[in-house]
């Protein structure tokens, strides 16, 4: 990829950043500002900022929802189903486990309810959860911060799956 | 028909139930920001935690949109990082390591709890969780810190 070269035309914001030396500290990092327009800045930052992250992450939403129903969640659960062994869990864990991926840690945990897990398979279960969840919507969100969300959401997959295995190797050897 | 109407309606619902939420959190979320920043308190703050991530290679201008993540959501500390990056006070370096650990902890309060409330373990949720995420901010940092500099080599 080219976008770091200095010669290439200045169009983002990131790119920009980048070049140059560490910005210095703004003047309003120093100094507190009158409260009124702080308030009234704070606002307008804080509308301006909803409305961005917004428009990336109701049609990574969409997507997720459209995903559901079409089935894929049974269909990533049946894949998954022979690799949950390697974190200690039951093959029934990977619906909870393709839920929190795909959708959120809620719809995760009404699927996680309805099996019988050890306290040991729980914890290993949410800690893989906790890393590895809503991976659409908030690799939209990565992706607005100017990172390649993709990247990111399949990094959390692999590191979410690795401490599942790592958190059971060593449940394994302090039991 | 009624397949594609509850599909809507549902999507409809949990947008709404998505964009309240963030709505009344960022908004008091930059307002508090824009008050705090340049306080004195807020700069101390912002000073411990960044000593606390500098071994991960981040930097003090990282501690804001760190802190907030960590503790509230990626939305929100993603959030900082867009208002952060439009103001030109972070590199894109900085966005990536951060990234990195907000990927793997964020929401420190809510999204434990949910869990420890069904039965996780508290301390290997919050103790392996953060550790974990050092791990990986260093592992994965130093790799594309080496892959970066490696590629430019090659180039020249």
């Amino acid at each position: 990829m080219s976008g770091d070269r200095p010669t290439q035309p200045a169009g983002h914001d990131d790119r920009r950043a980048e070049g140059r030396k560490p910005a210095p500290a703004e003047a309003v990092l120093l100094e507190p500002r009158p409260l009124r327009p702080a308030l009234l800045a704070g606002t307008r930052i804080g509308v301006r900022t909803f409305a961005e992250m917004a428009l990336a992450m109701v049609p990574a939403y969409f997507a997720a929802l459209l995903l559901e129903k079409l089935g894929v969640i049974d269909v990533l659960s049946d894949w998954a189903e022979p690799v949950m062994g390697v974190m200690g869990l039951p093959g029934s864990a990977a619906l909870p486990l393709v839920l929190a991926c795909l959708l959120n840690i809620y719809a995760a945990i009404g699927a996680m309810q309805a099996l019988p897990l050890s306290g040991e398979q729980i914890t290993v279960l949410a800690i893989v959860i906790l890393i590895s969840h809503n991976l659409i919507v908030e690799g939209a969100v990565v992706h607005k911060a100017g990172m390649n969300g993709i990247f990111f959401s399949l990094l959390r997959l692999a590191a979410g799956l690795t401490a599942g295995i790592v958190v059971n190797l060593l449940f394994g050897i302090l039991s | 028909m009624s397949a594609v109407g509850s599909f809507l309606w549902e999507f409809l619902r949990g947008t709404w139930d998505l964009l309240w939420k963030m709505f009344v959190i960022i908004v008091p979320i930059m307002v508090i920001l824009e008050v705090s920043e340049g306080r004195r308190w807020f700069r101390a703050l912002a000073r411990g935690w960044a000593r606390l991530l500098r071994p991960l290679g981040l930097s003090e201008e990282t501690a804001t949109p760190t802190l907030v993540g960590f503790l509230f959501g990626l939305a929100y500390g993603g959030g900082v990082i867009v208002r952060d990056a439009r103001r030109g006070t972070i590199g894109r370096r900085q966005v990536f390591l951060m990234s990195l650990f907000l990927s793997m902890v964020h929401a420190i309060v809510e999204d434990s709890l949910i869990l420890i409330a069904v039965g996780a373990s508290a301390v290997w949720v919050f103790g392996f969780r953060i550790v974990w995420a050092g791990i990986v901010t260093l592992l994965v940092g130093a790799a594309a810190t080496a892959l970066v500099r490696w590629h430019r080599k090659r180039r020249g």
